[in-house]
């Protein structure tokens, strides 16, 4: 159910890193869009640029060249703390390697995001365990991440993701550590999201993740070689 | 937003340990040792600040040249007070005081006390307050005395029971006790047991008008809105206006600096104690800094623990405004439970470092100032030992760190270089000015007295004693407890006087040259063991005429000019004493200064004292034993009190011994915080290289040569920070040692010693964790990559 609102609209991004001697393209004038609603996948070698993207899709980095309009604000030289303030409300991420805190909770990590957006505590513990029981890890809810398995951590990855509702899912292959099994769990879980209109984009080098997307956009040397629509 | 902070703070004190025990027992024993220090500090700084009327109280100075040098001196003539306040409209209140030590007997009990004479301008214008009795009228009647709560139990068991009572002085007067004073605090330049009122001694003749007998403290109350300078101004000549002592001048010296500037140097004042208040502040900065800077080292060498959280959170939303609050939350945590225990600690040790620094120290738990300070100090150390850290780790970029590209610098990188090394220049520098304070403190007690201190002991004449003393002589001697005695004015390790009233044929009319005094009635020279270089001993039995014989020491027949000493006619007044011989020069004041030229006055004075030579032969209780009969058939009213000689001679020292023992004490606490932090970054290094280790163990490395790797570094900072100790503490050590003209001369040798024994120190912990990683085998550490 393809929505024609564009979320995301990229136009010429360019991304340098730079060393003493080396300076390295990672993003060549790359354009792409992505519209409300949408599950694109993006695809390519390892140093392709994928994760630049992603990050500065996620509004974690800053482009040093172009355009990059969010729900119809640019916003490519934006501060930080204006980068920060948008993307607590409106993105959540997903990794490869889970990125939970070892030393909270699954509750407690999951609560993360709605604590630094300011919601109540009543507000929290009722939100939190409305996603942790979408997710079935509600027993699991006082358990530290080290005690659970690796498709049960990336459950709650996702469950801290969609907790503050955001507009955006970025994901970073998210079943690159988990096993085929797990990996079709999380997967199922993310279009389940996106039927419900979460927008998605996910990063992957899975030709069999990347068809649960509407959308695969393949990178070479920074930017774009080919998009396949999925039928 | 708090709970959560405190929830991973505890949750990560508890899951590293290791860190936590050295983070927390480090700043524990830097706090405590900080606030320790802080607690004399503030004692010193407080000194006398109580007093209402502080702002507008001084103690009068003399100023006069004497060989060529102002000197400045606050013993005043006892008349100063009645004529200030005669004669000076600026000032609104006078009072002086004079120590006194008298027999106290009621009933049965008897004790010797020190007190004060002094008058009812004392109680109005300090602010001692009375536990019972009429401020007004304390002491305005000539036969009433004011005890201290301390006495008055002593005495009669209460304040009650002793107000009002008859107390008997020195078996021969009477006063009734008309107030009962609460106990001094320990922050005031005053100790006494007792007041009694100065008409008191005009009665008994101990009172005079002479304004060239400087012998007691004078104190000014100016009346309100009347400057320093003013007064100064109009006070300056008191002395030339009322006397013939025309080269005398006077001056103020305002209760904010009784304490901690009583040094002039040539009429100028340069401080004092501050000196050593502002050295002990600034050491107990630099302990809680280096306690500090081994949670700052730590915190940020386990970074990239903390770095994968820090992504989180911020990818999760968090501000870095937000991180930096929960890292300091985190410091501030440590920095309470170090706080609790540094407050305990400071407790347990509060009697032994009382003892330490020779006053009575007291944690006010009562006190709300107390509390705001402690949670105030408890921030403070929080915030210094989390801000670095904070900034630091807050400053992780999410996307270096999740993805895994983000490595944590070296142990050592630039910033801890630096703390490391602020932390052991400041352990090195304490140590070379421990062995240097040693060492000076040593060489003034080798230096030689010139008598022989052991077996000599002392008493105070009183009583009856004066009276027999012949018979006591006499029975002593035939008793065969001493090999000698005499009377003497003061005790041989004190000078009680001074005088610039002598002349002798050929002296500069001009000059005004000081003198010790001391009288002596005869065999002084066996007694005491002093040598003598030319002539003979005073001897009343054998020349009848040495009731005005004189000795002179060394360094008075060099002032005075003398080719020929023996037989010089010495005028004092009208008084013509002849000089019968040359003593050796002998320490009476301070060991640390040039012999001051002295004049030994024979039988035609006044004494206080009785030295006398235990005899060897027999044991020192038998030879006391006998002694004290002969003092109680006597003199039975007053117990027998003495002081052994060498005992007294050591109290000479106390300052020095004092700051040596602190010296060494914080020394030793700052070497072992910067050593336990060392060893935390060993410990970190070790894990953080093992893979390393691994390789090289692999390629042939042997375990020696890992164990050099592994250390070098670190042996580079303690050699940095000894080539910038050295040269401050050469400094500093070359500044304290000018204020003694007896001193050492700083020996190379003090340096090679601290730098070997920090080398040492700091290889010996390192070597622990290096050696361990050394001899691990590799296998392990390569199989988990």
């Amino acid at each position: 159910m393809v929505k024609e609102e564009k979320m995301i609209k990229i136009t010429d991004l360019e991304k340098f890193y730079r060393t003493e001697e080396v300076e390295t393209v990672a993003l060549n004038r790359l354009s792409l869009e992505v519209k409300k609603g949408e599950f694109v996948a993006i695809m390519g070698p390892s140093g392709c640029g994928k994760s630049t993207l992603l990050n500065i899709i996620g509004m974690l980095d800053d482009p040093d060249g172009g355009s990059y309009v969010f729900n119809g604000t640019e916003i490519a030289h934006y501060s930080e703390r204006k980068r920060a303030d948008l993307r607590k409300h409106n993105i959540g991420f997903v990794f490869q390697s889970f990125n939970l805190i070892d030393e909270l909770t699954v509750f407690e990590n999951v609560e993360l995001p709605l604590i630094y957006t300011g919601v109540a505590a009543a507000d929290r513990v009722k939100r939190v365990e409305e996603v942790l029981d979408k997710m079935q890890i509600m027993h699991r809810r006082n358990h530290y991440p080290q005690q659970l398995s690796g498709g049960q951590q990336q459950r709650v990855a996702i469950a801290r993701a969609v907790v503050n509702k955001p507009k955006l899912i970025l994901a970073d292959e998210p079943t690159g550590n988990l096993d085929s099994s797990n990996g079709n769990e999380v997967m199922e879980l993310l279009t389940d999201l996106n039927e419900q209109g979460t927008t998605i984009v996910m990063v992957t080098h899975s030709e069999h993740d990347a068809r649960y997307s509407h959308r695969i956009i393949r990178l070479l040397d920074g930017h774009t070689v080919v998009e396949n629509i999925m039928i | 937003m708090l709970k959560n902070y405190l929830k991973i703070a505890w949750r990560n004190l508890i899951k590293n340990k290791a860190f936590t025990f050295i983070n927390i027992a480090g700043l524990t024993i830097g706090m405590a040792s900080a606030a320790l220090i802080l607690l004399w500090v503030q004692n010193e700084v407080s000194y006398d600040q109580f007093h209402e009327k502080k702002d507008r109280l001084y103690t009068m100075y003399n100023r006069a040249v004497f060989d060529g040098n102002l000197w400045s001196w606050n013993t005043t003539p006892k008349i100063m007070a009645k004529t200030l306040k005669a004669d000076y409209p600026q000032i609104e209140d006078a009072t002086h005081t004079t120590e006194c030590t008298f027999l106290f007997t009621v009933g049965d009990k008897k004790l010797m006390e020190r007190g004060y004479f002094t008058d009812q301008g004392f109680i109005n214008m300090f602010s001692f307050p009375l536990a019972m009795g009429e401020r007004k009228k304390a002491l305005v009647d000539n036969s009433s005395i004011i005890l201290t709560e301390k006495l008055a139990k002593k005495l009669y068991g209460s304040n009650e029971a002793a107000m009002g009572k008859t107390v008997k002085i020195d078996s021969n007067a009477n006063f009734t006790v008309s107030a009962v004073m609460k106990d001094l605090p320990n922050n005031t330049r005053f100790k006494f047991g007792y007041l009694l009122p100065w008409s008191y001694m005009k009665k008994i003749g101990w009172d005079d008008e002479y304004w060239g007998n400087n012998s007691v403290q004078t104190y000014a109350l100016l009346k309100k809105g009347v400057s320093l300078a003013t007064a100064n101004a109009r006070i300056k000549n008191i002395t030339k206006s009322h006397s013939d002592q025309k080269d005398t001048e006077v001056f103020l010296h305002p209760a904010s600096k009784w304490r901690l500037y009583s040094q002039f140097e040539n009429g100028v004042n340069v401080g004092g104690r501050i000196g050593t208040v502002r050295l002990f502040a600034i050491i107990a900065g630099l302990i809680l800094l280096i306690a500090c800077i081994n949670f700052m080292n730590l915190s940020t060498a386990r970074s990239e623990k903390r770095a994968k959280e820090v992504g989180i959170r911020k990818v999760a939303g968090a501000p870095r405004g937000l991180l930096i609050g929960q890292f300091l939350a985190e410091s501030i945590l440590i920095a309470l439970f170090g706080g609790i225990l540094a407050l305990l600690i400071v407790q347990l040790s509060l009697s032994g470092f009382s003892q330490l620094t020779g006053k009575e120290l007291v944690l006010p738990y009562a006190s709300v100032d107390f509390w705001i300070l402690f949670i105030g100090f408890i921030l403070l150390t929080g915030v210094i030992a989390g801000s670095y850290p904070a900034f630091y780790l807050s400053s992780f970029k999410p996307i270096k760190v999740l993805k895994g590209t983000f490595k944590a610098a070296n142990a050592l990188v630039a910033p801890r270089k630096v703390l490391v090394i602020i932390q052991f220049t400041t352990a090195i520098a304490l140590i070379i000015c421990t062995i240097i304070i040693k060492s000076q403190l040593q060489y003034g007690q080798n230096r030689d007295t010139g008598y022989k201190k052991d077996n000599l002991v002392y008493s105070y004449m009183n009583g009856d004693m004066g009276k027999h003393y012949n018979a006591i002589r006499s029975e002593m001697v035939a008793s065969g407890a001493i090999t000698g005695i005499t009377k003497t004015s003061a005790p041989i390790t004190e000078g009680w006087s001074d005088s610039w009233g002598y002349s002798w044929p050929g002296k500069d009319p001009n000059a005004r040259l000081d003198f010790n005094v001391f009288n002596v009635d005869g065999d002084f020279t066996k007694t005491v063991g002093l040598k003598i270089v030319d002539g003979r001993d005073i001897d009343i039995v054998k020349y009848p005429t040495d009731s005005l014989a004189m000795l002179l020491n060394q360094a008075a027949v060099k002032i005075m000019g003398f080719k020929n000493p023996v037989g010089q006619i010495i005028n004092n007044g009208d008084t013509k004493w002849h000089v019968v011989g040359v003593v050796k020069d002998f320490i009476l004041q301070s060991p640390y200064e040039p012999v001051h030229p002295m004049v030994i006055q024979g039988p035609s004075s006044w004494f206080n004292i009785v030295h006398y030579k235990l005899n060897p032969a027999r044991s020192t209780a038998a030879n006391l034993k006998n002694i004290e009969q002969i003092f109680k058939k006597y003199n039975p009213d007053y117990p027998f009190e003495y002081t052994f000689v060498d005992e007294d001679y050591a109290k000479k020292f106390a300052e020095e011994q004092r700051v040596g023992t602190l010296a060494t004490l914080f020394a030793g606490l700052t070497v072992f915080i910067s050593c336990l932090g060392l060893f935390g970054l060993a410990t970190y290094m070790a894990q953080n290289r093992i893979k390393e280790i691994g390789v090289r163990k692999v390629l042939g490395a042997s375990v020696a040569r890992i164990t050099r790797l592994l250390s070098i570094d670190f042996l580079k900072l303690v050699i940095i920070s000894f080539i910038v100790a050295a040269p401050l503490a050469w400094w500093g050590m070359t500044e304290w040692l000018k204020s003694y003209t007896y001193r050492i001369d700083i020996s190379i040798w003090v340096f090679i010693g601290a730098g070997v024994i920090s080398v040492f120190i700091a290889m010996a912990t390192i070597s622990y964790q290096a050696i361990k990683a050394a001899i691990a085998n590799p296998v392990k550490s390569l199989r988990s990559e």
